[in-house]
């Protein structure tokens, strides 16, 4: 799954007292019986820990094992050290590579973040049918990507349908996917359009999550609309955009099918991203050791989002036992 | 905030002003929600188009001579069938995988202290940023040392559980208020029974997100499919898709058909499940 | 990159008349009773594994032949598995990796030093396969199919199916402009340009009709269109020292020639081209665009998505422009049977007996997959069925005369830099010499990595 939801995370905020309660009557229940239910605790964690130990921890170390290697899926891995990422430094289509993940993961998780924002608010504004075009816009998350790389690579033709309705406007031909300085935003613009809906959601249940008297006690003070959202909306929804910011960059550094549908990469190394250039090394060129090096780097820039993630999370939880 | 700024803000507006705005404002929202889910009018509009509509260069919405055999056209061109059905039983394995293991695990995690448990949470989280895209090669290896290659279990085990999912669990079964459990524990009830019997429906709008979001996903899937999968037997409708138009007589307007085809079952899904969705998203307020 | 598509039916009287005259082929006669023998032969029940390209020809025909051997055989079994034209190299190098490779396979002939460099691949006896010689073997292909096959005096491929390019024309739109298709076809790539531009029809910024057009969609396409012109500017991908020469004087003069039709001639879109369909010669087929390059187009592929332009055979093949006026010739690239070196001896034995059968009938092999024609010389050719396919002989001529892609461990490296250079000068003006400087330092160090193993 690649997102997840932070509706939960005011819930998470919310002291739980039956919860700390219970674990007071536990530590009182004895050791016998507390060591018992110690034991069906962790037995109920057990099955997805043993899965993420094959699935990702295995792997992962595995991956940082080849990366030291060479190995071309038919003779046996030959340790070379560093010379795999001594490669990659020299590399320009790594380094543009790079780049572009950088670029795309900052262009998309800004658009994704502030396009969710804008739709939410005015979600929020609760006029009439707002329900309704919520659940329709919320439609776009659920196409699946295939169809919408391809719908998209159709609407950005030279002669498609986002030229057509530019068209009025006095704007001329735009080879959107084929020009090298405006590839890389298609593709940012597409993978908002598909996924800013799933934050909207998000930011709507943060915004639900306000207590309607600040509104009313802001308005009494004679703020208008933008002071309001500045001074109440902003500082309240502020855990729900941290948390939006952190998903949406994890999700933007892992992308791989937009780019591979909609340009191949191009033109040129343009919209070249790592997922890309990992796929191309190790299954194409078969140089698996430096195809797995790309994957520490791509895992090191994933690591930062995780920790901030992760702080989010142990905020929320601090908040939690306060 | 000064005296002066405060006067004019406290002049209530005539009503019809208010209502006429509250049009104008839906009226706004509706013509940007038309833009925003114009794509996919547009998806649906042309898999009814006939082929060489595609090459002009206006956009016609409403075709003038629909072309409902695209669909089965586009179905017979490749086993789609088949495909369509790998990824019905991969996603639904991988839809029930999410639902039963995470919800085991956020039980575990939400409502039991034992030694490591936060340890195991924080361990479970970080596997965030190991996705298959990073662990691609070694996964693959994994699978193949297991067996698994070309075989369903091969395409869905690597997704089957997900680190969201049990942290989605986790916070929604944090808020099951424990006495009802201490209260099941002491009629004899079984964890496993206590868990189905009384935490699991007091966690449905998170399941029905879990479920909605671990279906879509497992849906998309293509690099893994495309990296595990050797057999035309075991291929995913993604993978068909992609390959689609490489051949002679596979117009535009039959992928297009196919798009649509892919799209409605999460669709559906989402339809079935979705007074559950949306007071899973915490939207319950929303009016 | 793909083919196409034509609806046979594989008329079983039909293959019976072919079959005599296959049969009068080189060495065919033994190749046919070795069959019965190994038919009556008993043995224990063999499974095979086997692996091609997705082709709505070329795939069904070989599944035909595979089938057809096995109700002969009735202790043979065969997995029969087909991919995409593209993922087929990926799909066989991670079978190998993982000890899950095929028992037999349809090389393309790019990857064979791929295989070969790697020892994956067992030589092939040629008299298993009905040939009384090596030489007999060699004298059944164009000395350049064989050469790609062959590995330390040792063959390593069978031939099956190889093909050049030729210059599709749409003789109408000739005409329209005033042009006679039979004498004015273009002959250099002078003539190709002021051509393509007197049939372009353009509406201010937008083609409605592009005059000819290079495919732009993937990198076989674009090596396989490049490498004639690189060739006949005297141009060789590698050095002595195997260092890539792409950015030498004939490197930067053939991809002048390659830009020219966009950049001097204004006779094409690329970024049309690119963005529209998978299959670039589908503008060709839709009227979109008047010449291009092309493998053999099956006359049922016109007819399925233009059936006026077959009904009134407003359009011919003919041989690609040269730097020379009138030499011009195109790429010539096919497709060899192999085997697997890991597959046990008996069922290698198996293989060269089914490569036998499947080959034993080439006559059946055209009329089911034409017009791809073979890369053998016998058994064949002089067929009246094939003798009396429209412009055959231009067809075969392109095979003949064509050059091979380059022959090396860094093709996909080779292929995919080329291809991003040409996106880069077409698309977004990038400078040519720069452009190649850039492919061949790329080349140069996918070529050190390979050899440092």
């Amino acid at each position: 799954m690649s997102t997840a939801h932070s509706a939960r995370l005011p819930d998470a905020a919310a002291p739980d007292r039956g919860e700390r309660a219970a674990g007071a009557r536990l530590r009182r229940g004895g050791l016998r019986f507390g060591r018992r239910l110690q034991l069906v605790g962790a037995a109920f964690v057990l099955p997805a820990l043993l899965f993420f130990l094959a699935f990702k921890f295995g792997p992962m170390l595995w991956a940082m094992e080849l990366s030291l290697s060479a190995y071309d899926m038919v003779s046996a891995p030959r340790f070379v050290g560093l010379e795999n990422y001594a490669k990659l430094a020299e590399d320009p289509v790594f380094r543009a590579s790079l780049i572009n993940t950088f670029v795309y993961i900052a262009g998309s998780t800004a658009l994704i973040t502030l396009a969710g924002l804008a739709l939410a608010l005015a979600i929020n504004t609760a006029v009439p049918g707002a329900r309704h075009c919520m659940t329709a816009m919320f439609l776009t998350n659920l196409m699946p990507i295939i169809a919408v790389t391809l719908v998209w690579r159709f609407l950005l033709h030279p002669f498609g349908l986002v030229n057509q309705l530019l068209q009025p406007f006095g704007v001329g031909r735009v080879d959107w996917l084929t020009d090298e300085n405006l590839a890389m935003p298609a593709i940012i613009a597409v993978t908002a359009w598909r996924f800013a809906p799933y934050f909207m959601v998000v930011f709507l249940a943060g915004l639900l999550a306000i207590p309607k008297d600040y509104y009313e006690a802001a308005e009494i003070d004679g703020a208008g609309v933008v002071r309001r959202f500045v001074h109440v909306t902003l500082p309240l929804l502020m855990p729900t955009l941290f948390f939006v910011v952190v998903v949406s960059a994890l999700l933007a550094s892992r992308i791989f099918l937009m780019p591979y549908i909609m340009t191949g990469g191009g033109p040129g190394d343009a919209t070249r991203v790592l997922s890309m250039l990992i796929y191309e090394t190790g299954f194409s060129y078969l140089k698996m050791g430096e195809a797995a090096a790309i994957s520490v780097v791509l895992f090191a820039i994933m690591l930062v989002f995780t920790v901030l993630q992760m702080q989010i999370f142990m905020r929320s939880e601090r908040a939690h036992l306060r | 905030m000064t005296a002066a700024s405060r006067a004019p803000a406290r002049r209530p507006r005539p009503a019809h002003l208010r209502s006429l705005r509250r049009w104008l404002g839906a009226a706004l929202l509706a013509a940007l929600t038309v833009l925003v889910v114009l794509p996919i009018l547009w998806m649906v509009t042309t898999s009814f188009q006939a082929g060489e509509k595609m090459f002009q260069l206006t956009t016609e919405w409403i075709p003038t001579v629909w072309h409902p055999e695209n669909y089965p056209n586009a179905l017979s061109r490749a086993a789609f069938p088949t495909y369509f059905f790998n990824s019905g039983v991969v996603s639904v394995a991988v839809m029930a995988g999410n639902v039963v293991f995470c919800t085991l695990a956020g039980y575990g995690l939400a409502k039991f202290r034992f030694p490591g448990d936060r340890f195991m949470l924080l361990l479970i989280l970080s596997t965030l940023m190991l996705p298959l895209e990073v662990t691609l090669v070694p996964t693959f290896l994994v699978v193949y040392n297991l067996g698994w290659v070309n075989t369903y279990q091969g395409i869905f085990g690597p997704l089957l559980v997900d680190a969201f999912g049990v942290f989605l669990m986790r916070q929604a079964i944090l808020s099951v208020p424990s006495d009802y459990i201490e209260a099941a524990r002491i009629d004899g009830a079984s964890e496993l029974r206590i868990l189905w019997q009384v935490v699991a429906p007091q966690c449905r709008p998170a399941l029905a997100v879990l479920a909605v979001l671990s279906f879509r996903d497992s849906w998309d899937q293509f690099l893994w499919p495309l990296t595990v999968v050797s057999q035309d037997e075991y291929r995913t409708f993604p993978l068909g898709l992609v390959k689609f138009g490489e051949y002679y007589g596979n117009p535009a307007t039959e992928q297009m058909a196919i798009a649509v085809l892919a799209t409605i079952p999460v669709f559906l899904l989402f339809a079935v499940l979705q007074r559950w969705v949306n007071r899973g998203f915490g939207l319950s307020g929303l009016k | 990159m793909t083919h196409t598509k034509m609806t046979t039916a594989a008329g079983a009287s039909r293959r019976e008349v072919v079959r005599g005259i296959g049969a009068a082929g080189l060495g065919l006669a033994a190749g046919a009773a070795t069959a019965r023998r190994a038919r009556a032969q008993a043995r224990g029940p063999v499974s095979l594994s086997f692996w091609t390209f997705e082709n709505p020809q070329q795939r069904p025909w070989i599944h035909k032949r595979i089938r057809l051997f096995t109700e002969r055989n009735p202790n043979v079994r065969v997995d029969f598995q087909y991919f995409p034209f593209g993922d087929l190299g990926q799909k066989l190098s991670v079978g190998f990796a993982t000890g899950t490779a095929p028992d037999g396979f349809v090389s393309q002939d790019w990857f064979m030093p791929t295989w070969l460099s790697r020892n994956l691949l067992a030589p092939l006896d040629v008299r298993k396969l009905g040939y009384a010689s090596g030489e007999a073997f060699a004298a059944d292909f164009p000395p350049a199919f064989v050469e790609g096959a062959t590995h330390n005096g040792q063959v390593y491929g069978y031939p099956l199916w190889f093909y050049g390019f030729c210059n599709y024309l749409n003789t109408r739109h000739f005409a329209e402009v005033g042009l006679d298709a039979e004498r004015d076809w273009p002959k250099s790539w002078e003539e190709l340009g002021e051509v393509a531009r007197r049939l372009t029809v353009k509406e201010g910024d937008r083609f409605v009709r592009q005059g000819f057009k290079f495919a732009m969609h993937a990198a076989q396409w674009t090596m396989i269109q490049f490498n004639p012109i690189f060739h006949q500017c005297g141009g060789r991908w590698f050095d002595a020292q195997g260092r890539c020469t792409i950015n030498s004087e004939a490197g930067v003069r053939a991809m002048t020639i390659r830009a020219s039709i966009a950049r001097q001639y204004g006779a094409e879109d690329p970024a049309d081209t690119i963005a529209t369909n998978p299959l670039p010669q589908m503008d060709w087929l839709r009227e979109r665009c008047s010449m291009f390059f092309c493998h053999p187009i099956p006359p049922a592929a016109i007819t399925s998505q233009n059936p006026r332009m077959e009904q009134e055979r407003y359009y011919r093949p003919v041989q690609y422009p040269g730097v020379e006026r009138g030499k011009g010739y195109s790429t010539t690239y096919g497709f060899n049977l192999v085997v697997n070196a890991r597959a046990p001896r008996e069922k290698q034995e198996v293989l060269h007996e089914l490569y036998r059968f499947m080959m034993s009938d080439p006559a059946d092999a055209w009329a089911d997959a034409a017009p791809f024609p073979l890369a053998r010389k016998s058994g064949w050719v002089d067929n009246p069925s094939v003798q009396r396919f429209p412009h055959v002989a231009e067809i075969i001529r392109a095979r003949d005369e064509g050059v091979p892609l380059p022959r090396t461990t860094v093709y996909n490296e080779l292929a995919d830099q080329v291809h991003r250079g040409v996106q880069r000068i077409l698309l977004n003006r990038a400078d040519i010499k720069a452009t190649l400087d850039g492919i061949a330092a790329a080349v140069d160090r996918a070529t050190e990595a390979a050899r440092r193993g």
